[in-house]
């Protein structure tokens, strides 16, 4: 049922895995692994959904024990809907910990050294890193909780399909000849000779009955002498089908019998009962004596108000543990340092043993979550990164003078920067020259580098689009902007404009620079997709470097628009899309940027397209907010891809490129 | 009068006290001037000290999947365990049998969004040595350039007070590679990594010389621009001509499950990561 199991320390090292399958075994040493794409993808982003992991038909499960560094993994087929993998997951973190503790906590030690020691010559060569010997009894111990947890699941599926079955038997029909495979009896299994019984008794009552004769009973014969040793089967099965006994239907000439009077009788029970015994009816059940109100002095008796905060504070607290207690399952109950109060703690962190609880965490993590909304990071993605946070933190010792409130602050610096941190290369002038410089075929031109501007309407997109245009005119590009947008009023000229201000810039010590922007403009109300094709092949015509298409502002959740832009990018293939969102937008950055990724994913692969998605995000009106830059971290989080450029002013000039350091310093700033 | 009591009563104090005083006057200052001196050179001592604990460790960076957690079991545990994507940094001690003595090697991952953390451990770094995945070169080599990019731009970065740490490029994996003739897997490796890495380093030296870079937010710092790439010579980039230092170049392989047989100091195995240690041995 299992694919692969493993156990691994975070650092990289494979200390024990399993595969049931040669496939899987196969796979598992590449880097295609589903350990190693669970680790890449879904671990080190930081953006795994709800606990679970899907990759090429394999679902993988894992859990994390904190102190001791390691990671517990299981793989499966997808399909497969099995019940037991949380139970088997939570049984190997307390077995596997158990069982080699000292052991574990060597090696997790041997890989944090911090200063060079000598070692001494007897343990170093002959040294005791036997991983085989050390792990000696781990596989026995493995298959018999595999077995006994399938054996489990078994018996449960049994019994549930058992109980399905039953009913099904008590209604079967009586004894009509014409009735078909005699039914079944209470137990479920038919042996060989049962079945063949059966199927025999049903062609002798089918040939009894003067079937088609002939050919069918010639070719029965042969059969029936082959049958020969199941003589008097038909005798047999009208034994075995349940007969129901018929009863006569009453019909409502005859006068009522008195147990019928009886039964028919759905009035209450007056007469019978004595009125002083009240119904026993939970009095407690129907008043909560907590939630009474209060009587004023008047004798009015007044409703309790409506408290907000206690309510929702006591739902979220409950929903945390819920949570946290199912993930960490039967570990057994870290010890408390409230025995000691607070100088026990304090004792307790001095010493480098504290532990970090739940408890500990979950005021601090409170407060993080409300400091990231202050600085307008989206309500679900400071719950995201908290709890993430969270997970990461619980069984971790603390040592030294560090307080849980600086863990935390350090863990929480550390996802920020993950998160912030590009995974795929930003520098745009790197990719243009490349494209530009690669060899091309003798019959064909150089396409140019194309990068197409999205996003909904009034961000910036034209504004920007002008600073970009700028940028790459200073590095000796020649640049070709094609007004795509179609719908709004002016938004052709305002391009023309912009075109206009840029010739006449001077680049290089020239006085202008004629020639080397232009504008493909085909006035108002065509389709977009056309008029970019037509400026793409017009500038590799024309022996331009870069085109840059600009779109028309559009609703996330307006669908034909949607369309419209996949078209556009489905037909047209550009290098580059870059979704414009501006600093100001809090919750709606979460809203705007998987709706249109989602739109553009679905509807590019549908229209005969590659899956194009949005590949780099542009940031503007920066400079109207000050330290609240929580939007750049809702939009790389949803995304995963990077923040290229950030705009922050209205003339050419007012192009930054995003300092993560900066960026973080920021966000965890009071 | 009370004042002239008031001073005749307070002149023979000072008579009193001034041999005292003069010797306060003679010592304090050669006691201020000893204490000072004591002070520096205690001071000096532990700077020295912090230094020379400076630069012990080593350094291993690249791209994912290079092989950097192997080649770390294998040097520290005598045997290659197999290993997946690493979340976090692994600092172990390695022996080196001939020479007696004990580095410390620190495996940084290599994913991108968790590769800056080598920039902790530069400070204490006596060598950094590159790993690069010498059968999957020619496909990511443009990220393998960038990585390597940024590396060398962190090394010639350092303040000129501390030493700069030496650059070793690691051809792994070379048993994927087949050897001719003329030359060994490992000589093939190591050409094929050095002229895929020169020429994406090139390129990308040639655009950030020629081209005008946006600048950072804040523009109060000047690191905008990324160097680190500046070559003596005619300016084009070749590691020979690099101004950061030396850069050697050594092939390694290892090969993950078969428990390697323990080096001692008596018999000397030709296993795939012979090169990697004598270059540790001549680095201690």
């Amino acid at each position: 049922m299992l694919d692969h199991c493993s156990i691994s320390h975070k650092g990289g090292v494979v200390l024990w895995s399993r595969s049931f399958t040669p496939a899987a075994s196969h796979t598992a040493a590449s880097s295609a692994s589903p350990v190693n794409s669970l680790v890449r993808e879904a671990l080190i982003e930081g953006r795994s959904s709800d606990g679970k992991y899907e990759k090429d038909g394999y679902a993988v499960k894992w859990t994390f024990v904190n102190d001791l560094e390691l990671i517990f993994v299981v793989a499966y087929q997808r399909i497969l809907q099995l019940t037991y993998v949380e139970d088997l997951l939570n049984a190997l973190k307390t077995l596997f910990i158990k069982l080699f503790q000292p052991f574990l906590t060597t090696f997790v030690a041997s890989l944090h050294v911090t200063t060079t020691v000598k070692l001494s010559a007897s343990t170093d060569t002959h040294s005791s890193w036997n991983f085989a010997k050390a792990f000696d009894g781990w596989d026995a111990v493995f298959d018999k909780l595999l077995r006994g947890l399938e054996d489990k699941a078994a018996q449960e599926r049994r019994t549930r399909s058992g109980h399905v079955i039953r009913p099904m038997v008590e209604v079967t029909p009586p004894e009509e000849d014409i009735n078909i495979v005699p039914s079944q009896s209470s137990d479920n299994v038919l042996d060989q000779e049962q079945i063949a019984r059966n199927v025999q008794a049903l062609k002798n009552r089918l040939r009894g009955r003067g079937g088609p004769p002939g050919r069918r009973g010639r070719g029965r014969a042969d059969v029936e002498n082959g049958r020969d040793s199941l003589p008097g089967s038909d005798s047999e099965t009208p034994s075995k089908s349940k007969r129901k006994a018929k009863a006569q239907r009453k019909w409502g000439d005859e006068a009522p019998t008195e147990s019928d009077m009886a039964s028919l009788d759905f009035s209450y029970d007056s007469s019978t009962s004595d009125s002083h015994i009240a119904p026993p009816v939970d009095l407690s059940a129907l008043v909560d004596n907590g939630s009474l109100g209060t009587r004023t002095q008047d004798g009015l008796y007044e409703v309790r108000d409506w408290e907000f905060a206690q309510s929702q504070g006591g739902k979220s607290a409950d929903d945390v543990i819920a949570e946290v207690l199912k993930k960490s399952g039967q570990e057994p109950p870290k010890p408390s340092s409230g025995s000691l109060g607070a100088l026990g703690s304090i004792f307790a962190r001095l010493t480098g043993s504290k532990v970090l609880t739940e408890e500990d965490l979950k005021p601090v993590l409170e407060a993080m979550k409300q400091h990231l909304m202050k600085k307008n990071v989206a309500k679900e993605i400071s719950d995201k990164i908290c709890e993430d946070v969270g997970q990461s933190l619980v069984g971790k010792k603390v040592g030294g003078f560090q307080t849980t409130n600086s863990a935390v602050r350090q863990a929480l610096a550390n996802s920020i920067t993950r998160i912030l941190t590009p995974k795929t290369s930003t520098d745009l002038l790197l990719s243009i020259r490349t494209k530009l410089s690669a060899p091309v075929a003798a019959s064909q031109q150089r396409q140019p580098y194309s990068i197409t501007f999205v996003g909904v309407n009034g961000v910036g997109k034209s504004t920007n689009l002008s600073k970009v245009c700028f940028w790459l005119i200073q590095n000796g590009f020649r640049v070709l902007i094609a007004a795509c947008d179609t719908f709004r009023s002016g938004a052709v000229e305002q391009l023309r404009v912009h075109v206009r201000n840029l010739g006449m810039l001077g680049v290089d010590g020239a006085t202008n620079s004629k020639g080397r922007v232009e504008l493909y403009e085909r006035g108002y109300g065509k389709d977009a997709a056309g008029i970019a094709k037509e400026a793409i092949s017009y500038a590799r015509d024309n022996d331009f470097d870069v085109v840059l298409i600009d779109t028309a502002g559009r609703m996330q959740d307006n669908e034909p628009l949607m369309r419209a832009l996949a078209k556009l990018v489905a037909t047209n293939n550009p290098d580059k899309i870059i979704f414009v969102g501006e600093a100001l937008v809090g919750n709606e950055a979460v809203d705007q940027l998987t709706k249109f990724d989602r739109a553009l994913r679905d509807f590019s692969a549908a229209s005969g397209g590659q899956e194009r998605g949005i590949d780099g995000m542009l940031v503007t009106k920066w400079d109207t907010v000050d330290d609240k830059v929580g939007a750049a971290l809702s939009m790389t989080y949803v995304t995963g891809q990077p923040i290229i450029f950030v705009g922050c002013g209205q003339t050419y000039t007012d192009l930054r490129q995003l300092r993560v350091g900066n960026v973080v310093q920021a966000i965890l700033s009071d | 009068m009370e004042e002239y009591s008031a001073d005749t009563s307070k002149r023979p104090e000072p008579e009193v006290l001034s041999p005292t005083s003069a010797l306060n006057s003679q010592l304090l200052p050669i006691a201020a001037v000893l204490l000072a001196v004591l002070l520096v050179a205690v001071f000096a001592l532990l700077v020295r000290k912090k230094s020379s604990k400076r630069g012990d460790a080593v350094i291993l960076a690249g791209c994912s999947d290079a092989g950097k957690t192997a080649i770390l079991t294998t040097l520290a545990y005598q045997q290659t365990l197999p290993t997946h994507a690493s979340m976090q940094t692994n600092a172990a001690l390695v022996a080196l049998p001939s020479s007696r003595k004990t580095l410390r090697v620190v495996d940084v991952p290599g994913h991108p969004r968790i590769r800056d953390q080598f920039q902790e451990h530069l400070p204490q770094a006596k060598a950094l040595a590159f790993v690069v995945d010498a059968s999957t070169v020619s496909r990511n080599g443009a990220a393998v350039a960038e990585h390597l990019h940024m590396i060398m731009h962190a090394l010639t970065s350092l303040p000129p007070s501390r030493s700069t740490p030496s650059l070793l490029i690691v051809a792994h994996k070379c048993d994927l590679l087949k050897g001719t003739a003329n030359a060994s897997a490992e000589q093939l490796a190591i050409n094929r990594v050095r002229t895929i890495l020169e020429r994406e380093l090139e390129k990308r030296r040639s655009t950030h010389a020629n081209g005008v870079a946006v600048e950072g937010l804040g523009a109060e710092d000047a690191e905008s621009e990324i160097g680190g790439l500046e070559c003596t010579g005619n300016g084009e980039f070749k590691f020979a001509e690099w101004e950061g230092g030396e850069v050697a170049f050594i092939g390694t392989s290892v090969s993950v499950g078969k428990a390697a047989q323990v080096v001692t100091e008596k018999h000397s195995e030709k296993d795939g990561l012979s090169s990697l240690r004598e270059w540790l041995e001549e680095l201690a």
